[in-house]
């Protein structure tokens, strides 16, 4: 029996008013479908989609991933279908479901980005977007948009100017000063900060002497990265005053009430999607718990709550 | 639908070596609701050790066989040892509890109009067509008239799950890498010796084995109008088609092995 003080787990990130804290991080859950037969879609926080760019794109050649100690390693290459199939195929199953969908979007060039944002600004059934400027493993565009802080901006502006969703704005640890990228993407118009991408990483192969990833390099998630996610968390929350969504190597509820109390509005949960189908529930229920258990009525009261050791 | 139960439960009845790095492991899974019941040849299962976070990300292995009992299932698992999850794996004892979750993926595509069956094993790759074997086996109105089974290993000792085959194939044909036992060659040598004798309508091959394999095999059917299915393997992260980290490069672009196969039409996939 679940104690009868339900708190409330309602979050607004942006503009976008969640129904509990707890998304899925864009790439690890597919368009939804796949993970609909192992859990009820409806009771996320928010579903983020795998990248979408406005041309289809394949993705890098096998092998893409690599179990590291703790953690795993990815070059998937944003393979996705491309938007108009996307909006086609795709959409028309996510609007059956009770929950809002943010599209993550990416492109090579800067009016790509502008380009996906406007095609998608006006479809029913998607209810905000998340720009990728931090994906590792694309020759063109991604990291190379999110590690300058000009360009971070610029990318910001213009989707911001061609849409009228929420926008979050998702950002790469690969670079000195996350906080300084997360000022210019505020100051550039974004609703919500997201982080972090993957790691950018490597394994190799000793008998063969090659690397494991075909790519060479690839992006590190999972447990190995969170300290590192949480750390950048909280320089953010500390610089930014629009609404932080802590992202990286999240596996349980505990795992996800650490960002929170760090300063993170909501969470994304990736990796963990993989090893548990189930993951988002579990942590979506753990939160509760710990709410009720803590005597917390409102999770907006637990947020940022971080003390001084 | 929603499956509840779709991360099971699976308790260890036996886990043997029977062959060096060669394990057979037995798991009941009680629940009788699972979806096991709808098993095919060509599935495979994800599996992951309760109560151990690392490895962390679950380990796919095909379908031995499986069949009801007691309210439960009873899922076999044949697997060889290559890297530090399995060795995990094969480290259990009975009545240790694992995750389990399946069936995944599309199985082989058991068409009823050849009258003859192939089945080129290589290595450990003799695990789903022996499931595939005990498919013919209980479906006796179906079954093909011949059922003719290749299977290649390193050496002799390495032979495993021939038991089935040898109960219900027509003929069972082996070659080993070091003449220990049958044909001294590739297994795909051996077959080829044979490909004349058989009638390319009325025929289908059905193969699971190393890649280098399933590329000679490719090459040798290349311009042969027989029919011929892949099962492939590819490192996996969800096992449930989202990752994306298990492509497999098709004449169309990049599939999953892990949905949209393991099985695939060898003459789709570029063997490169």
């Amino acid at each position: 029996m679940k104690n009868p003080r339900n708190p409330k787990l309602q979050v607004d990130i942006g503009g976008l008013a969640l129904k509990n804290p707890v998304m899925t991080a864009s790439g690890t859950f597919g368009y939804g479908e796949e993970y609909s037969r192992y859990i009820d879609l409806n009771r996320l926080g928010a579903i983020i989609v795998k990248g979408v760019s406005l041309e289809r794109r394949e993705g890098n050649p096998p092998q893409r991933i690599m179990e590291t100690p703790c953690g795993m390693l990815n070059s998937i290459g944003l393979e996705n279908v491309g938007v108009r199939s996307f909006i086609d195929d795709k959409i028309p199953f996510l609007k059956k479901f009770n929950v809002p969908v943010i599209v993550n979007i990416f492109g090579e060039t800067a009016p790509e980005y502008r380009k996906v944002a406007e095609i998608l600004s006006d479809v029913e059934g998607v209810h905000g977007l998340e720009v990728n400027i931090s994906c590792p493993n694309v020759e063109k565009g991604g990291v190379a948009f999110g590690a300058d802080p000009d360009m971070a901006y610029e990318i910001t502006r213009d989707v911001k100017s061609v849409t009228d969703l929420p926008v979050i704005v998702k950002l790469t640890p690969n670079i000195t000063d996350i906080a300084e990228i997360a000022e210019s993407v505020e100051s550039g118009g974004a609703d919500a900060i997201s982080l972090i991408n993957t790691l950018k990483g490597m394994s190799v192969d000793i008998e063969k002497r090659v690397p494991h990833l075909k790519n060479i390099t690839g992006g590190l998630s999972g447990p190995a990265v969170k300290p590192v996610a949480l750390r950048m968390v909280w320089e953010v929350v500390n610089r930014v005053s629009v609404p932080v969504i802590g992202v990286g190597g999240i596996m349980d509820a505990a795992d996800a009430v650490e960002f929170l109390i760090v300063g993170a509005r909501a969470v994304q949960v990736g990796t963990a999607n993989f090893v548990n189908p189930r993951a988002t529930m579990d942590i979506l229920e753990g939160i509760e718990d710990y709410l009720i258990d803590h005597d917390i009525s409102d999770i907006n009261e637990l947020i940022g709550m971080l003390k001084k050791g | 639908m929603l499956h509840k139960n779709s991360m099971m439960s699976g308790r260890i009845i036996s886990n043997r070596e029977i062959a060096k790095d060669h394990f057979l492991m037995s798991l009941k899974v009680s629940s009788a609701e699972s979806s096991f019941q709808e098993a095919s040849p060509g599935q495979f299962v994800m599996l992951r050790v309760k109560g151990r976070k690392f490895p962390f990300l679950g380990r796919p292995l095909s379908i031995y066989s499986i069949y009801p009992d007691d309210g439960g299932f009873i899922v076999e698992l044949l697997y060889r040892v290559v890297g530090e999850g399995t060795y995990v794996i094969s480290r259990l004892k009975p009545d240790e509890e694992m995750y389990i979750m399946g069936p995944l993926g599309r199985g082989f595509d058991i068409s009823p109009d050849h009258s003859c069956v192939i089945l080129i094993a290589g290595g450990i790759g003799i695990a789903p067509l022996s499931f595939l074997c005990e498919h013919y086996r209980r479906c006796a109105a179906g079954r093909p008239q011949k059922i003719i089974c290749y299977a290649g290993v390193q050496r002799s000792n390495l032979l495993v799950g021939l038991e089935r085959m040898e109960e219900i194939c027509s003929g069972v044909r082996i070659s080993t890498d070091d003449g220990s036992r049958g044909y001294h060659g590739l297994v795909t040598e051996l077959f080829k010796n044979d490909l004349s004798s058989y009638g390319h309508r009325d025929s289908i091959i059905y193969a699971c084995g190393p890649s280098a394999m399933l590329k000679g095999l490719a090459g040798i059917l290349k311009d042969q109008s027989v029919s011929c299915q892949v099962s492939v393997e590819e490192r996996m992260a969800c096992g449930v088609g989202a990752c994306l980290g298990c492509a497999v490069r098709v004449k169309s672009g990049y599939k999953r092995v892990c949905r949209d196969g393991p099985v695939f039409d060898i003459h789709e996939i570029v063997w490169d």
